[in-house]
């Protein structure tokens, strides 16, 4: 058995639905606060998630909107923390919750894949040497140089899915971005993933609402009814 | 490759630096730096020139309007001379603490889908703001090259001691406030109305239009009061060899400094893991 990479132990979120927001709301709330309890509520997105990954395991978080799909993966990739239970993981992690994120469109393709990169924390190094990897599989070549945001959106989703693909890590977590160009081209990241995960031992796990895709792809499935695990 | 391994949990330390993970981001921090200096830049017809238009223009006006019709003094220094420099200041501080202020609601997109250390972006921010300083005071230096009839001492030995410590000083006061309003801002939109407001307002109790010198006695202590006084003061000491600063201000200054960051920094790391929640 593969060695495990991530284990994630009872986690549990939930959201505070405070009235506050305004200044004098919130003064008025702590004035009468002895009188009456303050009206928050906790909405819990998650709860009591337990599950743990081995290297290579490829992981379909499946569930119907407002399950609880986004804010697992959030969890995960550290961009919220969770109200209880902990998360142990090895190695390094990086996760694609949109195409394209933190791209800017008035700066080129090639200066976007650095920029991209580094922000998956990526050294200069890193992504020189994946660039023309990159470059070819987005099917850009010949407007690399152009600011992003002459691309057509096809080309600008390629070129960001292509530059998450290829950039180094262990673990990498994907929400719904297989929605991606045409048929070609997402058969073409499907087995893109399948090849990352079978030749390079790395885990990936997986929102889609794709599930055909899935199935050909993921080996472990996770589904989320109201937060809770089935 | 050794795996590296972590842990996620509800509770982070309070006063956290994680430089090991910041070491790893710092190609983000050049890549961040470079975005704002050259992007910002992109399709404008002047160009990075813009950077030095407006304390021209602003020094322009205000030898206008203080120097000219005003006649407000300045300590035996050339107008402009004497504006630039209160100006350059100026600007460092409030850009760095007008851009770090807005920096969740800037970002909140980046933010809430990608994690890095946050911490990076003001970061980046005020090492941006710093090569705009850099091109700021080598305009002062060739604006001073006109006037080299005049009477005042240049010592590099004394800029080169003093410039620093004042560089980091405002840098250090702009950022910690922008963190503190940023971090209030998340509950209180309103605030950033505020504060562009009132820093155009708190210019005018600095001593960025007249010399400490030419204020009643009795209301120094007061403008004294705000560090950013000291600050611009020992910037045109170290320049210039004028303006009025002692041991006791100074030392409020730096102690106001490392307060304000302090509090900052602190409120903005507890922050930054909740903050995509509510904003």
């Amino acid at each position: 058995m593969a060695e495990i990479v991530l284990k994630v132990n009872d986690v549990s979120k939930y959201y505070n639905i405070s009235n506050s927001g305004s200044i004098s709301r919130d003064l008025s709330n702590w004035m009468s606060s002895k009188k009456q309890a303050r009206p928050n509520g906790k909405l819990w997105a998650l709860q009591n998630i337990d599950f743990e990954l081995r290297k290579g395991d490829r992981l379909a978080v499946t569930g119907d909107n407002g399950a609880g799909k986004s804010t697992l993966l959030k969890i995960l990739s550290r961009i919220t923390t969770p109200s209880s239970g902990t998360i142990h993981g090895k190695g390094k992690i990086t996760s694609m919750l949109e195409v394209g994120i933190g791209f800017h469109p008035e700066l080129s393709g090639i200066e976007n894949i650095y920029l991209n990169g580094a922000m998956l924390g990526m050294t200069k190094r890193d992504i020189k040497s994946k660039v023309e990897e990159i470059v070819d599989f987005a099917q850009v070549t010949n407007q690399i140089n152009n600011p992003v945001k002459r691309y057509s959106s096809g080309m600008y989703m390629r070129l960001a899915f292509a530059t998450a693909a290829h950039l180094q890590s262990d673990t990498m977590i994907m929400d719904e971005v297989l929605a991606v160009g045409d048929q070609n081209f997402k058969k073409k990241c499907i087995r893109k993933l399948n090849d990352l995960s079978k030749d390079f031992g790395k885990t990936i796990i997986l929102v889609s609402h794709d599930k055909e895709n899935l199935s050909s792809l993921c080996n472990k499935e996770i589904k989320l009814i109201k937060g809770m695990m089935e | 490759m050794r795996k590296q391994e972590w842990l996620i949990r509800p509770q982070e330390p309070i006063f956290n630096l994680k430089l090991k993970e910041l070491l790893q981001f710092r190609y983000l921090l050049s890549q961040l730096v470079y975005r704002d200096l050259i992007a910002s830049y992109k399709q404008t017809i002047l160009g990075p020139a813009w950077l030095i238009v407006h304390p021209l223009v602003t020094t322009f006006v205000f030898t206008l309007v203080f120097g000219r019709i005003v006649k407000i003094p300045t300590e035996g220094l050339p107008q402009p001379l004497f504006y630039l420099s209160g100006i350059i200041c100026w600007n460092y501080f409030s850009e760095c603490l007008i851009r770090t202020s807005t920096v969740f609601k800037d970002n909140a997109n980046i933010f809430g889908k990608v994690y890095f250390p946050r911490i990076i972006v003001p970061i980046s921010l005020s090492l941006s703001m710093f090569f705009r300083l850099l091109i700021h005071i080598s305009l002062l230096f060739i604006v001073m090259l006109t006037y080299q009839d005049q009477q005042y001492s240049f010592s590099f030995f004394r800029m080169i001691t003093i410039l620093p410590v004042i560089i980091i000083l405002m840098a250090l006061m702009g950022v910690g406030l922008g963190l503190i309003v940023a971090c209030l801002t998340i509950k209180y939109k309103d605030l950033n109305f505020v504060v562009v407001f009132s820093l155009q307002l708190t210019m005018y109790t600095t001593t960025v239009i007249f010399p400490l010198s030419s204020a009643p006695k009795n209301i120094v202590p007061l403008i004294q009061a705000n560090p950013m006084t000291t600050s611009i003061e020992a910037f045109r000491y170290a320049v210039f060899h004028t303006g009025n600063f002692g041991f006791v201000s100074s030392t409020y200054s730096i102690i106001c400094g490392i307060l304000l960051f302090s509090i900052g920094f602190i409120t903005f790391n507890r922050m930054e893991k909740t903050f995509v929640d509510s904003i």
